[in-house]
């Protein structure tokens, strides 16, 4: 065809063109050379703090760069998993559940007081497990709302249940972290103690299957569920996450994230060191920055979330008497399998 | 055919392309199917006969046939008057009616699942038109629906139904119709009598097409309806990613290859048959 021919490319162009190519690709391999290089692995989600608050200041502090690799938990434990023999992330940025799965699969190295010194200044039950990993900032859970459809923030989880709300509500799946505590609510909703609904979860079931009609979508990526609700497509997200949520209605998304009074959940951010991997000192240093009161205290604010170094105060929009609820995640970590399970074949369209 | 059965050198062509997908395609299938029947080590039905003993099962392999045949059944009945359109049309008008369809090709799966979930939504272009129309007495949505589904995975795939047929109909010699026309033959009696008959292999090469890509498909459901709908595909990136169980996601893998394969290969000898009995 006359298109192959047309455009044919001379010899010299050829070897221009292939001299310019060996450059682009010989370029970073130099840069590389000079400095050192931390590989964090992280959830898509945090990308804007990590990049834009912990990089600048680490990378200056420490002269070393660092790639975040912003994706999902579980994307990551894969990544771990597959590149065991030969790790290339440093630090992961995982939530609790996860992170057991990883203790589990031995791809972890203990993080101690003496390689991460502020440790020692963490509310009690942020570290798990002797130390495999810590807890960092903790965003909490509540219901996030369209102001624009809706004249009151939901004061109770039960709102999303009220008929009036037919097909104008997101919950998340069961596959994200932060979907768990949907169960967890409509056990509470259904006359439980926050005790007993983790224990056995069949009223919670039975509860949220009483949903469905309300239900637009179960959301596995929460961008496309915030866009719906920016939209005015959804009404209500629950259970939504405060770091995304509050984000949003700053960036000045018509939305806003209410504390129902039966409490809110406290999200399991965990931070780990990858077991062999490259730049273990680099590593520890990282972990022990987000643990400390100095970048808690810069992001507690703009990620909305709770800090866990004792030195952070409660972050703004959670009034001082509000329950937040802190979840079982070794009991979630048993019992996920057989909930999604059940919740597959109850959910379902 | 008497052509010899000596090997045509010209096939050796081929060779760069088939080393290729047998290292990227073959291999990895090869431990696909190994993981799918080794339980510990030994070989054994049991992942099979335990995936295909529960209920859940059925609805999920339900689900993907389902919506494979209707979208399917979509692109064919939006894409033959297309394909026939193209082989009739000739100059600018065709130029166009190619660009058409060539072009939105270009643009990526997610972009368009986005664009669906503002056009399916119950202010969105479809509802307006409906309730404009008389149709609907309150808008409503498609969006997160079976319904919407099959709507936007049909525009993805409709190009892979028009150009085979369209290939197909481009060989058809158009005195054909006309000699039938002076016979006395009326345009619908040409139609169902000459050009469909004719066009039988290109409209199954098309299914063929259309039929495997719905049936796998991952991120168009995922994003235009959710995770209250399971097909295959979804259960397979799912067992992998999320409930950490490779037996299981091997064993929907492999029961999805082999739907989808019965599909093509079946179409394929029936595209073979009708071809050579005209």
């Amino acid at each position: 065809m006359d298109m192959l021919s047309a455009g044919k490319p001379n010899r010299r162009a050829l070897l221009r063109a292939g001299l310019g190519a060996t450059a682009l690709i010989a370029a970073p391999s130099v840069l590389r050379a000079q400095t050192k290089e931390l590989v964090v692995g992280g959830a898509a989600g945090h990308k804007p703090w990590v990049e834009q608050t912990v990089v600048p200041m680490f990378e200056k502090k420490y002269n070393c760069k660092v790639i975040f690799e912003g994706t999902r938990s579980l994307v990551n434990l894969e990544k771990m998993q597959k590149n065991k023999d030969k790790p290339y992330m440093s630090v992961v940025q995982m939530d609790d559940p996860v992170m057991i799965l990883a203790v589990k699969e031995g791809l972890l190295e203990p993080l101690t007081p003496a390689k991460a010194p502020n440790m020692a200044d963490l509310l009690p039950g942020s570290t798990h497990m002797d130390g495999m990993w810590a807890n960092y900032l903790q965003p909490w859970l509540g219901v996030a709302y369209s102001k624009t459809a809706m004249k009151t923030a939901p004061s109770s989880w039960a709102e999303m249940f009220e008929p009036k709300y037919k097909g104008r509500i997101v919950i998340p799946s069961l596959q994200n972290t932060e979907g768990l505590p949907s169960l967890f609510v409509a056990g509470l909703l259904a006359g439980g103690t926050m005790e007993s609904v983790q224990k056995d979860t069949d009223a919670g079931f039975k509860k949220l299957a009483s949903l469905k009609p309300n239900l637009l979508t179960i959301y596995t990526q929460q961008p496309q569920a915030f866009n719906l609700l920016e939209q005015g497509e959804a009404w209500m997200i629950g259970p939504a996450m405060s770091s995304y949520a509050l984000e949003r209605k700053a960036a000045g998304a018509p939305i806003d994230l209410s504390a129902p009074k039966e409490g809110v959940f406290a999200m399991p951010s965990g931070i780990a060191v990858v077991k062999g991997s490259p730049q273990q000192e680099l590593a520890f240093a990282y972990v022990n920055e987000l643990l400390g009161a100095e970048l808690q205290n810069k992001l507690a604010g703009p990620t909305f979330s709770i800090g866990t170094n004792k030195a952070v105060p409660k972050p703004e929009g959670l009034g001082a008497d509000v329950k937040i609820h802190q979840i079982d995640w070794a009991n979630v970590a048993a019992q996920r399998g057989d909930w999604i399970k059940r919740w597959d074949r109850e959910m379902a369209i | 055919m008497n052509a010899s059965r000596r090997l045509d050198p010209v096939l050796l062509l081929a060779l760069p392309a088939v080393l290729y997908l047998a290292i990227v395609y073959g291999v990895p299938l090869m431990m696909l199917l190994g993981r799918s029947i080794l339980v510990g080590g030994v070989p054994s039905l049991a992942p099979f006969i335990g995936f295909l003993s529960d209920p859940f099962s059925w609805t999920v392999i339900g689900n993907t046939l389902r919506i494979a045949v209707l979208v399917t059944l979509v692109c064919l009945l939006i894409g033959y008057p297309t394909a026939l359109a193209l082989a009739r049309a000739s100059g600018l008008a065709q130029a166009l009616i190619l660009v058409a369809i060539i072009l939105p090709l270009s643009v990526g799966v997610v972009v368009k699942a986005f664009a669906w979930q503002i056009v399916l939504r119950r202010d969105g272009v479809v509802s307006q038109l409906m309730t404009g129309l008389g149709l609907w007495s309150e808008p409503q949505r498609l969006l997160f629906t079976e319904a919407g589904l099959v709507i936007g995975a049909a525009n993805v795939f409709v190009p892979f139904m028009i150009l085979p047929i369209y290939s197909v109909l481009k060989l058809v010699d158009p005195r054909l119709g006309e000699a039938a026309a002076t016979l006395g033959a009326s345009p619908l009696y040409r139609f169902f009598k000459v050009a469909l008959p004719l066009s039988l292999p290109g409209i199954v090469t098309g299914i063929a097409f259309v039929f495997s890509m719905a049936a796998s498909m991952y991120v168009i459901p995922n994003l235009l309806i959710g995770d209250r709908f399971q097909t295959l595909a979804t259960l397979t990136g799912r067992s992998f990613l999320f409930m950490r169980n490779e037996q299981l996601g091997s064993t929907t893998a492999v029961v999805l290859l082999v739907l989808t394969v019965a599909v093509v290969v079946g179409s394929a000898a029936l595209s073979k048959r009708l071809g050579g009995a005209s």
